[in-house]
């Protein structure tokens, strides 16, 4: 029972994470139609940045803001220089230049900060809850993963569903001709797409390094487990992705708790290739999965 | 005061609500859809446009929203030259295109559809109202508010379209085959409607509709001027009586 509890907590924060970079991916995909697979490392790149500050002396809160902030740029700035040109073009350029991106990046980190591991800090104790004797695996710093990735869900979700601009950028998801028609400048909220999606894998690469090791590639396997999430959740729905993020964390826990951990890589493939036989529109029905 | 300057508001003979495109010309690839078309729309006027299947109609409309690059000619909104500026800007110029098959955001709900419109139009304080006078004019529309729009029957999203068109304010308004896929009594009513908002001038001098349609009588029967096209040229420009009328012309292009 106890083992259960644990291997279920752990799931939750680390599908919490995987949410995040589903939902990253997810706001590419349904505005661009690009799968962006430079997602985890440009968000390496921006957890890159909060350590040197946080080594320079700055405060762990100010490395976290200093790295979503530098998504947001990095989100935009990728979206004008090097996706735009592509745009209109076969689908796969898109895909080959993102790809080429993540290259980069990673080439770029190795140069720029070394490509040994190094520990990243976490804001709260790593330590597990005591309840009576017993010593969960549910710590502090699991809470404030969690928290962060609600927080920014339920930010987006108002975006989305109250304002304006979340009409504007909804619709042109759905119809770009018809939007520009109604006056809707399209091409800003590409970029704005773009940069909020890279906000939120940069805030997965800060979290999940909290407390762990980071170094150019320790976002390679949360990408993958984070798109396994945005496909089962039907890469469409922001909704879906965060479904998808928890469902995979909890399972992965798992396979890794009962099954043994060398069995999460495969345990991720197996549950793809299951999704696009099975239903590879997504777990949630179009119509319904469509609503954010 | 200089004698060049002319009060806001005041006509000059090319108003702002005027649509007037000279020797549009538009090809796609090696195949030219449209070639060196004249065509005028002014307010008050539903100019309709007429021809055959691939005739340019559609590409007409499209060439004047910039969703379409013209290869030679120029579109002039009252005194500004719109030619290649991107479709979004043409919008806020105050062109309001209802494209074929109407564009009904269907993942949107109808409400959301609208404020959409509303959106470009005048200050937000007022959307709620404009909002109200939409559904007002399309009461079946306001039962369905909160719907989805993929729910609406296809009657209904001709007035979907249309009301988020005109919450955006035009001066002019591309309508593509509206007819398309109606009732004969649907069409006579949404094409009363038309005639009766391109009439009332209570907000101004009235809007300019350029009407592009395949069922060329109903048109003719609201339209003041009718254009009809023949492989990307214009080959007939007449009052819409006159082209009614015209039993060769009829016979020839317009099929009644």
């Amino acid at each position: 029972m106890q083992q259960f509890l644990n291997v279920t907590l752990t799931g939750l924060a680390q599908g919490a994470v995987y949410a995040a970079v589903a939902l990253a991916l997810v706001l590419i995909w349904r505005s661009t139609r690009v799968v962006n697979f430079a997602q985890g490392a440009m968000a390496m790149f921006t957890t890159y940045i909060a350590l040197v500050l946080v080594e320079a002396g700055w405060s762990y809160w100010l490395g976290l803001l200093a790295a979503l902030v530098s998504g947001l740029v990095l989100g935009a700035a990728v979206e004008r220089l090097v996706v735009r040109p592509v745009e209109g073009g076969p689908e796969l350029n898109a895909v080959i230049v993102t790809l080429g991106l993540f290259v980069g990046f990673q080439a770029l980190a190795a140069i720029l900060f070394g490509s040994s591991f190094v520990s990243f800090p976490a804001p709260f104790d790593l330590r597990g809850f005591q309840v009576g004797t017993v010593n969960i695996a549910f710590t502090p710093n699991s809470i404030f993963v969690i928290s962060a990735v609600i927080v920014v869900m339920l930010a987006l979700v108002a975006l989305f569903r109250f304002t304006d601009l979340g009409l504007q950028m909804r619709a042109s998801a759905f119809s770009q001709e018809v939007s520009r028609l109604l006056g809707v400048r399209v091409g800003r909220l590409l970029t704005l797409g773009w940069a909020l999606a890279a906000m939120v894998g940069s805030l997965a690469g800060v979290l999940i390094a909290g407390g762990s090791l980071v170094s150019p590639n320790y976002m390679d396997a949360v990408v993958v487990y984070g798109f396994v999430a945005a496909v089962l959740g039907g890469l469409e729905s922001p909704g879906g992705a965060v479904v998808g993020g928890l469902s995979i964390g909890l399972l992965l826990s798992y396979v890794s708790g009962y099954l043994g951990s060398e069995l999460v890589a495969m345990a991720s493939l197996v549950i793809l290739v299951a999704v696009l036989l099975v239903r590879p529109q997504g777990l949630f029905a179009k119509a319904a999965a469509r609503r954010v | 005061m200089s004698a060049t300057a002319f009060p806001e508001g005041a006509t000059t003979g090319v108003g702002t609500g005027t649509l007037a495109v000279r020797g549009l010309s538009a090809s796609y690839g090696p195949v030219t859809a449209l070639d060196g078309v004249d065509i005028a729309a002014g307010p008050g006027h539903i100019t309709a446009v007429l021809g055959a299947n691939g005739a340019g109609k559609t590409t007409l409309l499209r060439t004047i929203s910039g969703l379409v690059r013209p290869t030679a000619g120029r579109v002039l909104l009252g005194e500004r030259d719109v030619t290649r500026a991107p479709a979004e800007e043409i919008a806020r110029a105050g062109v309001a295109h209802v494209p074929e098959g109407r564009g009904v955001i269907t993942e949107l709900t109808v409400e959301e559809n609208l404020r959409l419109g509303a959106l470009l139009g005048s200050s937000r304080k007022r959307t709620r109202q404009r909002l109200d006078d939409v559904y007002a004019m399309f009461p079946p529309l306001a039962e369905r508010r909160g719907r989805d729009a993929h729910t609406l029957s296809g009657g209904e999203r001709q007035m979907l379209v249309i009301g988020r068109a005109l919450l955006t304010g035009p001066d002019v308004l591309l309508l593509d085959e509206p007819s398309l896929g109606l009732a004969p009594r649907i069409v006579a009513q949404i094409f009363g409607l038309l005639r009766e908002l391109v009439d009332d001038t209570t907000a101004g001098a009235g809007l300019a509709v350029l009407l592009v349609e395949q069922n060329a009588r109903s048109a003719l029967s609201i339209a003041d001027v009718g254009v009809v096209l023949n492989l990307g040229r214009v080959v007939a420009t007449d009052t819409a009586a006159a082209l009614a009328a015209d039993d060769g012309l009829r016979h020839a292009y317009l099929g009644f």
